[in-house]
C-alpha cells in the first residue's frame, strides 16, 4: 500500500514538472529586470517546455497548460490581454499537427524545429497586435525576441533534456 | 533535445476539439480585453505589488551591470566627453542668467496683467524597480502607487525630461508607459515654431512626430514639449529635439529611461479659477430695474449674515508631495546668435 502511494506520489511529482517549468519560464522572461540596459529582450522561456514536452510527452503538455502559460505572459509582460495566449495556443496546435515531423529531429534540425514553432508564434502575435490597433507594428523587436528564442533554446533543451531524463522519466516509469 | 526516443501514445492531432475549444476562448480574451481592460490590469497591478519587495532587492546588481554596459561606450569618449561638457557648461551659465532676467520680468508682467496664476504642480519622487522591453510593450515599474498618490495619466520626468506617462497604478507600484512605447500618444509642441503635433511612438529610440497642422513647420534642431492639450499632462515639459528621417520627423528623447534610477511622477492641477462675488448690480432683478428683494432673517441660532455666494472647493490631500513651480521653457527666447550678440 505504501509503495503504492510512493508511487503515486512520484508520477504526480514528474507529471507537474513539465508545466511547472512552462510557467516558471514565463515568470522568468518577464521579470522587470534587464540585462544589458533593454539592448536584446528576453526570450520566449515559456514556450520552450511547451514545445519540447507537447513533442516528447504530450499527455504531460495538454493544450490548457499552453492556454494557462499564455495567459500568464499576457497578464505579466503588461501588453493587451490575449495575443500571447492566442500565440501559444496556435503554435500548440502546429506542434499537435506535425508532431511525427518534429519529433524525428535530432541536432541542428531540433533546433530548426523550435525556430519554426517560435516563428510562428511570434507571427501569430505581431498578426494579433497589427489587427488590435489596426496599424503595423515595428519588425525589429519581435525579430530580436525570435533571435533570443532560438539561441537560448540551444542551452534551454539541453536541460530539460536533462530534467527528462533525471526526472520526469524515471518517475513516471512508463516509457 | 526531442529526438523521438519516446514511444508517441497519442495520435498526430489528438488535441484537436479542445485546441479549438482553447482557441475560440483566447479570441474571447481578446476581444474583452480590448472592450474591458481593467480585469488584467487588476490583476496586473496586484502581481506588481506582491513582487515590489522582492524586485526592489534584485534590481540592484542587474541595474549595475546594465549602467555598466551602457557606460562602455562612454569610457571610450570621456575626454571629449569633457570637454564638450565644459564648453556647453559654460554657455549653459549665460543662459541661466538671461532666464532668471526673463522669468522675473514675465513675473511683472503677470502681476500687472492679472494674468491667470501658472498651474500647479506637485510631484512625488519614486524609484524604478523594474524595466520590461518585450515587442509590442516598453515598461518601467515605479515603488510609488495610489498610496502616495499616483494616478494614471500623470507624467513621469526624470532630471532631463520626460520619460512617459502612468498606465496603470497599483497600491504601492505603478506601470509607465514609456515615450517610445508602441501605445504612447502624446500632443506636444515644437519650438520656436509653436507647430502643435502628436508624438507617436513606435518602439523606435526616437518616437516619431505627427504634425496636425496643415503648413506647421517644423525644422532640425527644434526644442519638443509637452503642450498640455486635453489637461491631463502639464505644458512645457521638455522631451527633445526635433531629428529628421527622410521626409518626416523623429524626436531625439533628452531622457534615458535605460539608464535613470529615480523619477518624479508630476501632479498637475489647473488652478480654480474664482470669479470675483457678483454685487447687487449683476443680479438679474436689479438689472431688469427692479429692487433686490430682501435676504430671508436669519434662522434662530448662528448662521451668518451673508453666506459667501462662491465657496471654493478645499484643495485634496497630498501624499509625500513636494510643491514645485512650473518649470522653466526649455526653449529660451533667443537664439545662440542672438546672446552672442548681446
Amino acid at each position: 500500500m505504501e509503495h503504492v502511494s510512493t508511487l503515486m506520489g512520484s508520477r504526480v511529482f514528474a507529471s507537474v514538472i513539465p508545466v511547472t517549468l512552462a510557467l516558471l519560464g514565463v515568470v522568468i522572461a518577464n521579470l522587470p529586470i534587464s540585462f544589458l540596459g533593454g539592448f536584446v529582450p528576453a526570450p520566449l522561456l515559456g514556450l520552450m517546455p511547451i514545445y519540447f514536452w507537447g513533442l516528447v510527452r504530450p499527455d504531460l503538455m495538454p493544450p490548457f497548460w499552453a492556454f494557462a502559460a499564455g495567459v500568464l505572459e499576457d497578464v505579466l509582460s503588461g501588453g493587451p490581454p490575449g495575443v500571447w495566449t492566442v500565440s501559444f495556443i496556435v503554435t500548440f496546435a502546429l506542434i499537435d499537427r506535425q508532431r511525427d515531423a518534429f519529433a524525428g529531429l535530432a541536432g541542428v534540425w531540433a533546433i530548426l524545429g523550435f525556430a519554426t514553432a517560435a516563428t510562428l508564434c511570434c507571427a501569430t502575435a505581431y498578426t494579433v497586435e497589427a489587427l488590435l490597433y489596426w496599424r503595423i507594428p515595428p519588425f525589429a523587436p519581435v525579430m530580436s525576441e525570435l533571435a533570443m528564442s532560438v539561441i537560448f533554446y540551444v542551452l534551454v533543451a539541453m536541460f530539460l533534456g536533462l530534467i527528462h531524463r533525471r526526472l520526469v522519466g524515471p518517475l513516471r516509469g512508463d516509457f | 533535445m526531442a529526438n523521438g526516443t519516446w514511444t508517441n501514445r497519442r495520435a498526430r492531432g489528438g488535441y484537436q476539439l479542445s485546441l479549438v475549444v482553447l482557441f475560440v476562448l483566447a479570441v474571447a480574451l481578446v476581444l474583452i480585453g480590448k472592450a474591458q481592460s481593467s480585469l488584467f490590469d487588476r490583476a496586473r497591478a496586484h502581481v506588481t505589488d506582491w513582487m515590489a519587495p522582492g524586485l526592489e532587492v534584485v534590481h540592484k546588481p542587474f541595474d549595475a551591470v546594465s549602467n555598466w554596459w551602457n557606460s562602455l561606450g562612454d569610457t571610450m569618449a570621456v575626454h571629449d566627453e569633457n570637454v564638450r561638457l565644459k564648453a556647453e557648461n559654460a554657455r549653459l551659465k549665460q543662459w541661466q542668467t538671461y532666464a532668471v532676467v526673463l522669468q522675473a520680468r514675465v513675473k511683472r508682467y503677470q502681476l500687472l496683467l492679472h494674468a491667470v496664476p501658472d498651474p500647479s504642480l506637485s510631484s512625488v519622487l519614486a524609484h524604478v524597480i523594474g524595466r520590461a522591453r518585450r515587442p509590442f510593450l516598453e515598461t518601467m515599474i515605479l515603488d510609488a502607487g495610489k498610496a502616495e498618490g499616483v494616478k494614471p495619466g500623470q507624467a513621469v520626468i526624470d532630471t532631463r525630461g520626460m520619460i512617459g506617462r502612468i498606465f496603470l497604478a497599483g497600491e504601492h507600484t505603478s506601470w509607465v508607459i514609456l515615450l517610445s512605447d508602441l501605445n504612447s500618444r502624446i500632443p506636444v509642441i515644437s519650438e520656436p515654431g509653436h507647430a502643435q503635433a502628436i508624438l507617436t511612438g513606435d518602439n523606435a529610440k526616437a518616437p516619431a512626430l505627427e504634425t496636425l497642422a496643415q503648413g506647421a513647420q517644423v525644422h532640425e534642431g527644434d526644442q519638443v514639449v509637452s503642450s498640455g492639450d486635453g489637461g491631463i499632462l502639464p505644458p512645457g515639459l521638455p522631451i527633445g529635439t526635433v531629428i529628421a528621417d527622410g521626409k518626416s520627423f523623429r524626436v531625439a528623447l533628452l531622457a534615458d529611461p535605460a539608464s535613470t534610477q529615480d523619477v518624479e511622477v508630476v501632479d498637475f492641477k489647473n488652478p480654480v479659477e474664482i470669479p470675483a462675488a457678483p454685487t447687487a448690480k449683476d443680479l438679474p432683478v436689479t438689472a431688469a430695474g427692479l429692487p433686490p428683494a430682501a435676504p430671508p432673517p436669519p434662522p434662530a441660532g448662528n448662521a451668518p449674515t451673508t453666506p459667501p455666494l462662491i465657496v471654493p472647493a478645499p484643495p485634496k490631500p497630498q501624499a509625500t508631495v513636494a510643491e514645485k513651480p512650473k518649470p522653466a521653457p526649455q526653449q529660451p527666447p533667443a537664439t545662440d546668435d542672438d546672446t552672442d550678440n548681446q
